[in-house]
């Protein structure tokens, strides 16, 4: 019986491979992309995250509980502090209105300080335009501007953008004083594509409709998720009484739920992440945009795209 | 000759009408002007620093700034962005400023000072007044009008005038408001009085000296040098030609006729190069002169060109966006910067493009031409200020006759009261009370800008009218 | 055969051991790597502890030994020092206002980290005159890398200055820049930390507890650099950096306890654990000293006295009982303040090992009270504060007061009498350039008359603001009659207005306006010690002379704001404007009525006609 087995298996393996490949096949999107060589030979290298809180006052604390549970997240994941560019544009956790200075919770439980004890952040306060923005995208710095401000990525790089704070059609409030426009965003990665910034760049964006910011994006290798669509609000999820304002969004708040069950060493596929999202909950559709992006978006198969809407 | 002097003896007896009254006016527009100083001199002080009254090129407090640090620090009075005038202004009026033991500035003396000034501008446009006036009888009486205007009242233009600025609340918020221009205003007034009276060196020393204080009467120079050609105001050269082609045509041989012929010859006086000469070379003499006492005054600080790039440097880039009665504060705040330079450039243009249409239509005028002249540039300045429009309508008054027919005088009248007390209120709101924002100051400030748009068009076209009235009236009696 | 073999495994042995020990002996270098950490705490007179750690580190470098190396010290400084040519620099973080009146201004702690809120950073270079600014710029966009701030602002010539007497009393080449609205918090600390040999997970550093600090009334972390004989590689030289962190805490857990009213009855019970949260657990190996102060004030000291206890019983070994206070632990070592002056009495320092302590269990100092005492802190000889007068936008004037402690600490090399003492003070102080200062203004109130400047000011140096190009410097030296209650200094300005690209995103906050500093010359506080103090650097920091200081408020300023959503309205409804003058002008100059219009017009047909008729015969 065994011989019979290892007789069996190598035609075994050749059947669920054309079976997988066929799942595949059956699930995968349409490329529209040219592939280069690059996105496909070059060795996935090193991972950076930019993370960027776009908003100002203490009424917007979520969106800093935002970007710091990210922050956390992403440390927690494997990515030290010198591949984060974290990029805060008020300061909340010593803010005089702040009832526990020093920490910055994203749950009214207060289990999780977010600050913690080790945090670096290298564009602070009115540094966070849309200038020094796009001045760390594209890498076009003075030369005095020090190495811990400058995306050093390389072209096997991952990395991933984060932004939250207020939004709107095709724009991202900077500050409240200027605008990030969906074309300034498309440039920019246009620019980091040419420059060989990045093997594979995830966007994710929580603003109200944050889906009309990746509508000029036309660089591959670029996965987009958005929080909204167009002509939807993103919501908070709850208000911390304590602390007094909203502590989380509820995007953001699902989304680090996900990432919660996660450690340095699992291996999930996207496509579990988009499913974990529950437009009830959310109060928005979550939108994100694969035409760009070439990888198999899911490893096992099968998992359909059925309830997410695209474009 | 005995027609000349019944014209004389005419004017005369209306001219002695208001002889007694004038000084009278005068005497009490002083006296209200040394009330005010004497006795009122807190509400004076929060008038020096309103926007209307005091530019940061003219500010007083600003002069006493530069003066305290030329003297007790002894840097240069322009390194703080402070001061933006003359050194000589500094030396002049600094001293003047300083009256305590421990430096405490105080204006009286400069304000008494601004007071001589501006009673000496009214008696120089009075005299300026009469010499146009004189010259308007010699003209209409060589085309022959004089009958038909004589009927009509003329009024002493130069009183008028004198009057009119001496009591313009205008003018007498710049007199006592600490601000340097009625100096500014006097020195025009001169180098226009020495032009009408053909005394080169005078106007050739109110031209360089007013060109050197604030830059923009600079343009004065062709209707000064016109004035000095051609003679003081007179109807235009075509209506001359006309009325001697049709005597010549007539083939009279009456002894009266040639006598007037004769007058006429001299009336139409060529255009005469000698006094435009000797203005050059006055004029040379004088700004060579200014140019050195600067020199010698700034050596250690910097030089001639550290003056140059701090006084007329700063007028013409627009560095201080403080508010005034112009528009140019809030265009300069909110255009972006890459576009800063050209508008600069434009506005600048914008002014010197209507040098040349302006005088070679006016240039029988020169005098209105003046006129014209200090208004576009009282509008167009970039720091402008209630003193401007001050020297303005005195010299406006200086046409009163011929400016009769003006469509928009009641409007104007009306604006310039309604524009006056409203600037303050929105000024107020804006600044000290904060319920209002930016906007309803520059809102006054456009309105002041359209008043006086209207004041210039209006004034031209009235002239012109004037013009081609006179020019029909001779075809009129030529033809009969 | 078995000896011989020992003979010479034994010779084989010592010949691997004694080269090795030979070179130990030569590795052990007169002058090496060393770092102390040491925490100074001190109770405070209205119910608040003060806690400064003090970590030293020290490199040297001698040509002999080819240059540095660097274990303990950290090397983004030394690279620091080495490109920027840096010969002293200060960078402090500041949060809070340190309280003159209760918490002293006349001791050798107030005196060098009593500093500005936000970030004040000085440099003195050592680099000639011209290349100055260039290694300033440079050096604050490395500091901002370094430290999570926004150092880089410092960068533009608005923002500093070169004081030349008015900030400290020598220097050339000397930069001085200061940001009153950054925000200090973790991402300051926590790089500031990793300079540290141990960095927060042993010693003393061990008990910076986040929420603790920032709790704090007062919290200033400092870094101080100083490197000397660095010009060029032969020379012995050496880098001392100093970098401390002064907070100011409350003992109780509850935020809402009294505020304090003078005599209002015990001090609170305070312990490491409880105004820290945390205890000290592991000593740090790498440091050479790490040793715990406690102090008491000579107010306090005195009051010690008047209660009873024997000076002499106070000083004893065994004195963690006494009836005012007690002591969970014994200290080593009792230190007495010497060759102080008669009339008040010497502070006490308790100092506590450690090393000691820390291997059985982890450390905690309970400091207990059990009587009610009231004392103050020795104060500096005048009390400075700052604000502004007028209302509106358009102007207004700065004010700076002084007013005198009642109780005079002792003069030092002023005259004996009364009458011909003399108080002299220099004022430095930067103004950004939008607020424009009337130097010609100012006038000097003593006891409410005006003075005459002359009388009062010994020296003025005024450098003036330029327009977005500079701020405005004033160094003032002042002598003032010892017996004046109040004096006064005030100065008009004008406010400014900006191009809407120069206001910051919350514009109607309003601008700062970075603290003055008065400086006493004469007045030098330091505390003398029988010990020797070139062990401990908290103990010759506190023998050092240096001037008593005072920083003032820092003034918010508010400017009026144009619109910031009409640029393009502006910008039309303008040019609309010009353009109806243009043509109306041009329209009344170009009118002509009937017969001259057709008098031109035949000219022109006739111009025409002869054009065409020359153009059809060519």
């Amino acid at each position: 019986m065994p011989l019979k087995m290892t007789k069996l298996l190598p035609s075994f393996l050749i059947y669920s491979l054309v079976l997988i490949s066929s799942y595949n096949h059956y699930n995968v999107n349409v490329v529209t992309a040219e592939s280069t060589s690059s996105t496909s030979t070059t060795m996935h290298t090193n991972n950076w995250a930019v993370l960027v809180c776009t908003s100002r006052f203490w009424f917007n604390y979520r969106h800093m509980a935002n970007t710091l549970s990210l922050y956390r997240t992403v440390k927690r994941l494997g990515i030290p502090d010198e591949r984060i560019i974290l990029m805060l544009a008020d300061d909340m956790a010593c803010n005089a209105r702040n009832k526990y200075p020093g920490q910055v919770f994203n749950n009214e439980n207060h289990r999780l300080n977010l600050y913690g004890d080790n945090v670096e952040v290298d564009y602070r306060g009115y540094e966070v335009t849309v200038e020094n923005f796009m001045r760390v995208l594209t890498g076009r710095h003075e030369n005095a501007v020090p190495r811990s401000k400058r995306l050093l990525s390389d072209e096997g790089s991952h990395i991933l953008l984060y932004m939250t704070g207020h939004g709107g059609d095709e724009f991202l409030k900077f500050q409240d004083s200027e605008e990030l426009q969906s074309h300034d965003l498309a440039d920019a990665v246009k620019q980091m594509k040419e420059k060989r910034r990045f093997k594979e760049l995830l966007i994710m964006v929580d603003t109200c409709q944050a889906a009309t910011l990746f509508n000029q994006l036309q660089s591959p290798g670029v996965l987009a998720i958005g929080s909204s669509m167009k002509g939807e609000n993103s919501y908070s999820h709850h208000l911390d009484s304590d602390v007094g304002v909203s502590v989380v969004d509820r995007f953001t708040y699902y989304t680090l739920a996900f990432f919660e069950r996660l450690n340095m060493y699992d291996n999930a596929s996207l496509i579990s992440l988009f499913s974990s999202y529950n437009p009830n909950l959310l109060m928005s559709n979550a939108y994100y945009r694969t035409d760009l992006y070439k990888r198999k978006l899911d490893e096992r198969g099968g998992v359909g795209r059925a309830g997410q809407d695209k474009d | 000759m005995k027609e000349e002097d019944e014209v004389k003896t005419k004017s005369s007896t209306m001219k002695e009408k208001k002889l007694t009254r004038f000084w009278e006016w005068a005497i009490s527009a002083i006296i209200f002007r040394l009330i005010l100083i004497f006795f009122f001199p807190d509400h004076l002080s929060q008038l020096a620093s309103r926007p209307e009254v005091s530019t940061p090129v003219t500010s007083l407090r600003r002069l006493a700034e530069g003066y305290w640090l030329k003297k007790q620090a002894s840097i240069s009075p322009y390194a703080g962005s402070m001061y933006h005038g003359s050194p000589l202004l500094l030396s002049v009026l600094g001293p003047l400023t300083v009256t305590d033991v421990d430096g405490q500035s105080s204006h009286i003396l400069c304000s008494l000072l601004f007071v001589i000034a501006d009673f000496v501008a009214a008696l120089l446009l009075r005299a300026t007044g009469q010499k146009l006036q004189s010259a308007y009888f010699q003209s209409s009486n060589s085309l022959g009008l004089d009958k038909i205007l004589g009927a009509s009242e003329i009024y002493a233009s130069g009183d008028i005038s004198a009057l009119f600025y001496l009591w313009n609340p205008l003018t007498i918020l710049t007199c006592v408001g600490s601000s340097t221009s009625p100096i500014e205003n006097f020195l025009v007034i001169l180098s226009i009085y020495g032009a009408c009276t053909r005394l080169v060196p005078l106007a050739a020393v109110g031209w360089v000296l007013a060109t050197h204080l604030s830059l923009y009467p600079a343009v004065l120079g062709i209707p000064v040098i016109l004035l000095l050609g051609y003679g003081p105001d007179s109807p235009p050269k075509k209506l001359f030609l006309q009325k001697n082609s049709v005597e010549t045509a007539d083939h009279s041989s009456d002894s009266r006729l040639h006598h007037v012929k004769q007058g006429t010859d001299s009336a139409i006086s060529s255009f005469s190069w000698k006094p435009i000469v000797l203005f050059i070379l006055w004029a040379s003499a004088w700004s060579i002169y200014i140019l050195a006492l600067c020199g010698i005054s700034v050596r250690q600080n910097g030089g001639l060109q550290e003056m140059f790039k701090r006084t007329y440097g700063f007028i013409l880039t627009v560095e201080d966006l403080s508010p005034n009665i112009g528009v140019l504060w809030y265009f300069f705040a909110e255009v972006f910067d890459f576009f800063r330079n050209f508008f600069l450039l434009v506005i600048h243009f914008n002014i010197l493009f209507m040098i040349l249409p302006l005088a070679i239509r006016m240039k029988h005028r020169p005098c209105f031409l003046a006129f014209v002249y200090v208004a576009i540039c009282s509008m167009l300045k970039t720091y402008p200020s209630v003193a401007d429009s001050a020297l303005c309508l005195g010299l406006f008054g200086l046409f009163i006759n011929q400016l009769l027919d003006m469509h928009f005088s009641f409007v104007l009248f009306c604006g310039y009261v309604g524009v006056n007390l409203l600037s303050p209120v929105m000024h107020n709101l804006w600044i000290w009370r904060g319920t209002g924002n930016a906007n309803f100051y520059y809102a006054t400030a456009i309105a002041y800008a359209a008043l006086q748009i209207i004041l210039v068009v209006d004034s031209a076209s009235a002239m012109l009218n004037h013009d081609r009235w006179l020019r029909k009236l001779t075809t009129t009696i030529t033809k009969t | 055969m078995a000896e011989s073999k020992s003979i010479i495994s034994f010779l084989t042995v010592c010949c691997f051991i004694l080269p090795t020990l030979l070179f130990a002996a030569i590795e052990e270098e007169p002058h090496k790597e060393e770092f102390n950490e040491e925490l100074l705490l001190k109770p405070l007179p209205d119910r608040k502890v003060l806690a400064h750690f003090h970590f030293d580190s020290k490199a040297f470098s001698s040509s002999s030994n080819g240059g540095y190396h660097l274990h303990l010290f950290p090397k983004a400084i030394y690279q620091l020092v080495h490109k920027f040519h840096i010969k002293e620099m200060e960078l402090s973080f500041t949060q809070g206002r340190w309280n003159y009146e209760r918490w002293g201004g006349f001791d050798p702690v107030s005196s060098s980290n009593a500093k500005p809120p936000g970030v004040e950073l000085w440099a003195v270079f050592d680099a000639p005159p011209s290349q100055v600014d260039a290694l300033w710029k440079n050096l604050t966009h490395t500091l901002s890398g370094l430290f999570c701030a926004s150092i880089n602002f410092l960068e533009s010539s608005t923002t500093y200055s070169a004081p030349d007497w008015g900030f400290r009393a020598s220097s050339g080449n000397l930069r001085y820049g200061s940001l009153p609205r950054e925000a200090v918090c973790t991402e300051n600390l926590t790089p500031w930390l990793k300079l540290l040999p141990c960095r927060d997970k042993a010693g003393l550093a061990e008990l910076m507890d986040r929420p603790s600090i920032y709790r704090g009334f007062y919290h200033s972390q400092r870094l101080h650099l100083v490197s000397s004989g660095f010009g060029s590689d032969r020379v012995d030289s050496k880098i001392e950096l100093e970098q401390t962190l002064t907070v100011v805490l409350q003992p109780t857990t509850l935020r809402w306890a009294k505020s304090y009213t003078p005599g209002s009855g015990m001090q609170p019970n305070w312990s490491i654990s409880t105004v820290f949260g945390r205890k000290i657990n592991k000593k740090c190996v790498l440091a050479k000293s790490s040793n715990l102060y406690l102090q008491l004030d000579r107010g306090l000291v005195s009051e010690l006295k008047n209660k009873g206890t024997d000076s002499d019983s106070a000083t004893a070994e065994s004195s963690i009982t006494n009836p005012l206070f007690e002591l969970s632990s014994t200290p080593q070592k009792v230190i007495r303040e010497v060759d102080n002056l008669k009339d008040e009495e010497s502070s006490i320092l308790y100092m506590f090992d450690i090393d000691k302590f820390a291997d059985a269990k982890p450390f905690d100092l309970a400091f207990s009270w059990k009587l009610p005492v009231v004392w103050t802190c020795s104060k500096a000889p005048l009390l400075a504060n700052r604000f502004l007068m007028g209302s509106g936008n358009e102007r207004g004037a700065i004010v700076i007061s002084l007013k005198s402690v009642g109780h005079r600490p002792s003069l030092v090399g002023t005259g004996a009498s009364e009458d011909r003492c003399k108080l002299h003070i220099n004022v430095f102080q930067v103004v950004p350039w939008y607020v424009k200062v009337y130097y010609h203004t100012l006038r000097i109130y003593i006891d409410g008359q005006v003075q005459s400047a002359a009388n009062v000011t010994r020296k003025m140096r005024v450098s003036p603001s330029e327009d977005k190009v500079s701020s405005g410097v004033l160094e003032l030296a002042l002598t003032l009659p010892c017996s004046m209650k109040s004096a006064a200094l005030s100065l008009d300005f004008d406010k400014g207005f900006l191009h809407i690209d120069e206001y910051p995103p919350d514009a109607n906050q309003g601008f700062d306006i970075p603290s003055a500093l008065i400086s006493f010359p004469d007045f030098h506080s330091s505390l003398n010690f029988a010990e020797d103090s070139s062990v401990s650097p908290i103990l010759s920091r506190l023998q050092k002379r240096s001037p008593a200081l005072a920083y003032t408020e820092v003034l918010l300023v508010p400017l009026t704001t144009p619109d910031f959503s009409m640029p393009y309205n502006v910008i039309t409804i303008t040019c609309t404007v010009f353009a109806l003058y243009f043509g109306s002008l041009l329209n009344v100059l170009r009118r002509r009525a009937d017969e001259e219009e057709r008098l031109l017009e035949e000219r022109g047909k006739y111009i025409i006609t002869c054009l065409l008729s020359g153009i059809t015969n060519m």
